[in-house]
């Protein structure tokens, strides 16, 4: 579940979205340039240690090639950014190239002076990381004492200097009925915010950030709160669609158009206009499905991005041709991740136990009688597949290789 | 008030853009506002380059696309215009650097 208070997709990003799915263009990159961090989050899916980052140069490199793949939508993320000490030259370099560059970090060690050379680059926007607005909550989870007060002191640093923010806080064990603070503290600073229950297995895939995971029966009263069911994301402005004479299709806000009716029938935008790179250079479809399609220290991004064999198997995959899910009635209340279906069911194509049991409780409190997933329905034995399954295993067995 | 189709045009240098297939996205970072244009509005944007005015411009879009010299310049101040108002271009002084 993801509550947001960010806009949905307009009309124009619905057409950008279409175009760039349709034609597989890499519309937005997500960027790992370190995983290290100055913070020690319990819940955390990245190894810390520096196990041989892109240097500037090939950093600078797989900017010219993304851009010339036609990437716009460039996040750098990590690990905390601000830990590399080139950031400001790979930010240059970026702009030079006419990225559209968000940021996402801790907000650590962010200084005026830091933030008026963000700006100075073009950044839109910094997405941080806020926990809780109780010190011994979001510092606990951190595991760095006064961490809170120092990232909330970097916001109001942030807007001064023209960078929106908004504030992303992932629910789990520790901070569950933290939301409600954070909403208001988002309220307060005027930014949106994203709360979101996804917690993954390590991108290795052990799963010691599980433990952290609130179960489903503790989010009923998440689920059920009102509150979020009031933060549905705001319809924003139209935009004129574009005609022969030379014309320019205005107004339309930007958002993530992660819901995007645009995406029809697939499960995500994974591979089809996003993607992931790490800060070794691999290229994975998403921070969430850690196959490696290949690594830019040995190839260009545009072979990975229209050859690579991992992403043409996944672009093959609809919804509607997905063994279990496909015959399920609760796809309305569900939101199934392919990652997670991979790294926690061990099938990229089928269903798992977290996605069914939060779409059957949130089809309950919408009024359903007695919802049961597909995955409930039925015994295992019934759900084997033939096609899908030998589809599933070939992927398997080329990611185990990596 | 209109610009002289003479005055000579750049594009705003805080913007990020991406031509994606024949269509240019351009997003103004100020305002999280995104804009598209069609492919001749492509075609102009990628030919503004702080030396051109509405008059070569014009004379470029003629020469590739099956428009007459009137209907091109006509076109074409138009949009510029429209991205003026939108601050997606600026024109140039004479003597160098972007227009307030």
């Amino acid at each position: 579940m993801t509550a947001t208070s960010t806009p949905a997709a307009t009309p124009l990003m619905d057409r950008l979205i279409s175009r760039t799915v349709q034609k597989h263009r890499p519309l937005s990159v997500h960027f790992d340039l370190t995983y290290r961090c100055n913070e020690r989050c319990v819940h955390c899916y990245l190894d810390h240690d520096d196990h041989g980052e892109l240097t500037t140069a090939e950093c600078l490199k797989v900017l010219e090639d993304l851009a010339r793949s036609g990437a716009l939508f460039l996040t750098f993320s990590g690990g905390e950014i601000f830990l590399r000490p080139d950031l400001y030259e790979i930010l240059a370099a970026a702009r030079r190239l006419h990225f559209d560059i968000s940021l996402k970090s801790n907000a650590l060690l962010v200084t005026p002076e830091r933030a008026a050379r963000l700006r100075e680059f073009g950044v839109r926007r910094v997405q941080i990381s806020v926990y809780s607005d109780i010190p011994a909550v979001h510092d606990a989870i951190t595991k760095v004492p006064g961490s809170l007060e120092r990232t909330l002191a970097a916001i109001p640093i942030l807007i001064e200097h023209g960078l929106q923010v908004k504030l992303a806080c992932p629910l789990m064990q520790e901070n569950l009925m933290a939301y409600r603070g954070v909403m208001a503290l988002a309220e307060k600073l005027g930014v949106p915010y994203i709360l979101d229950l996804t917690i993954t297995p390590m991108m290795d895939g052990s799963s010691g950030p599980l433990e952290h995971r609130a179960s489903v029966s503790s989010l009923l009263p998440v689920l059920r709160d009102p509150l979020l069911h009031a933060c549905k994301p705001q319809p924003a402005a139209q935009a004129a669609s574009a005609a022969e004479a030379p014309r320019l299709a205005l107004g339309s806000a930007v958002s993530s158009g992660i819901e995007s009716a645009a995406y029809e029938d697939l499960p995500c935008s994974a591979g089809h206009n996003s993607c992931y790179i790490s800060p070794y250079g691999d290229v994975f479809p998403c921070v969430q499905l850690p196959q490696a399609a290949g690594n830019l220290r040995r190839e260009k991004f545009e072979d990975i991005w229209y050859h690579a064999p991992h992403l043409e198997r996944l672009r093959a995959i609809r919804e509607s041709q997905l063994p279990i899910c496909s015959q399920c009635d609760l796809r309305g209340y569900c939101e199934r991740c392919p990652g997670l279906a991979l790294m926690e069911g061990g099938d990229l194509l089928g269903a798992y136990e977290r996605a069914c049991a939060l779409a059957e409780e949130k089809a309950r409190l919408a009024g359903v009688a007695d919802p049961i997933s597909a995955l409930h329905r039925q015994p295992s034995s019934a759900l084997v597949q033939t096609t899908a399954k030998g589809e599933f295993a070939s992927l398997a067995a080329d990611s185990s290789s990596d | 008030m209109s610009t002289p189709a003479t005055a000579t045009w750049q594009k705003n240098p805080a913007l990020a853009w991406r031509e994606i297939d024949d269509e240019t996205v351009i997003i103004s970072p100020n305002d999280s506002v995104m804009h598209e244009l069609n492919d001749t509005g492509s075609f102009l944007w990628k030919n503004i380059d702080g030396k051109k005015s509405a008059v070569e411009l014009a004379e470029l879009l003629a020469e590739n696309y099956e428009v007459t010299p009137d209907i091109a310049l006509s076109d074409t101040q138009a949009l510029l215009e429209e991205m003026s108002s939108r601050k997606l271009v600026v024109t140039v002084p004479a003597a160098g650097g972007v227009s307030p």
